[in-house]
């Protein structure tokens, strides 16, 4: 077996039966509308769950599309940010995994954020959406409501992992499980 | 003036509709939105409530039906209705329904949370 195809038999060893859908590349308006879709088609026995999916999925993979400090070399005019995307299925619950380069400038107020968000109940997190909604869209204020409505919508709190790339970047994911 | 009406689509970006009709003050907001350029489509309905509170001045319905937005298109939606609020406080008179799916209870939260952000009354009206 040469190099490539082990390669690629360890991932699938990796995305497993639990796996629903997995992507890595460029999420761009096109990549969110075909996820989009199939995510409301696998789920469709579950009306529910399927809208929280799909909500978190929006404001997660936007969040990856506008602010990953790795861009897709597709088309280098734009910004089309770099990420990878998880959707696992288990008896009682399902989990949303995005992963992507975040610039380590921003790194600590991002996990303050996430931090803040966790430590807060379900009346203090909706005030707390009230009141950043109120403020004029700015740019990361956008990400940072988002977040919270992530928070809300999976009523689950969010799981973050932060592993450091080099001097510039490290390499943050995002896991929210979501009660069927 | 008048009447303003967008034709929802749902494709790449999803647009919601819109039927703003003068004569009869009725004012509808339906479907889904996720759009590419939130801030540059809301910004005509704005335009048209303020003009219609500032000129016309008859009664507004305002209708929602939307079953899908983002947090985005939520801004967008509050500053809707700040403008009908401010209406309301000059004396103008406004009616808010917002239809929603009976099992969405998140829906249901959000529009509680506009009646709190804004002080504006609004109509559950579930389906």
């Amino acid at each position: 077996m040469n190099a490539k195809n082990r390669n690629l038999y360890d991932y699938l060893n990796f995305v497993n039966q639990d796996v629903k859908i997995s992507y890595k590349g460029p999420i761009d308006e096109k990549i969110l509308a075909v996820i989009g879709s199939y995510i409301e088609v696998i789920l469709n026995n579950n009306p529910q769950a399927s809208r929280k999916l799909f909500k978190i999925f929006i404001e997660l993979a936007q969040n990856i599309s506008y602010y990953s400090a790795e861009k897709s070399d597709f088309a280098p005019d734009k910004h089309i940010g770099y990420g990878t995307l998880l959707i696992m299925e288990f008896p009682d619950s399902y989990s949303f995994i995005t992963g992507n380069a975040v610039l380590n400038d921003n790194i600590i107020p991002l996990i303050e954020k996430c931090e803040f968000i966790n430590s807060l109940d379900r009346e203090s997190l909706r005030e707390y959406k009230r009141e950043q909604r109120r403020h004029p869209q700015g740019n990361l204020g956008n990400a940072h409501i988002g977040l919270i409505q992530v928070a809300l919508t999976a009523a689950n709190p969010l799981d973050i992992e932060v592993s450091p790339l080099d001097d510039e970047k490290s390499y943050f994911s995002i896991a929210v499980k979501i009660n069927k | 003036m008048e009447d303003l009406i967008i034709e929802g689509a749902h494709d790449n970006f999803f647009t919601p509709s819109v039927n703003f009709n003068l004569k009869t003050g009725i004012c509808e907001l339906s479907g889904e939105s996720f759009l590419e350029d939130t801030v540059e489509f809301y910004k005509p309905l704005i335009d048209w409530l303020e003009s219609y509170t500032t000129t016309v001045k008859k009664p507004i319905a305002f209708i929602i039906k939307l079953t899908y937005f983002n947090t985005s298109t939520s801004r967008c939606i509050l500053d809707l209705l700040n403008v009908l609020k401010d209406y309301e406080d000059e004396g103008g008179e406004v009616v808010v329904n917002w239809h929603y799916d009976e099992n969405d209870t998140d829906m249901e939260e959000d529009i509680e949370d506009y009646m709190i952000d804004t002080g504006l009354e609004i109509n559950l009206i579930p389906f």
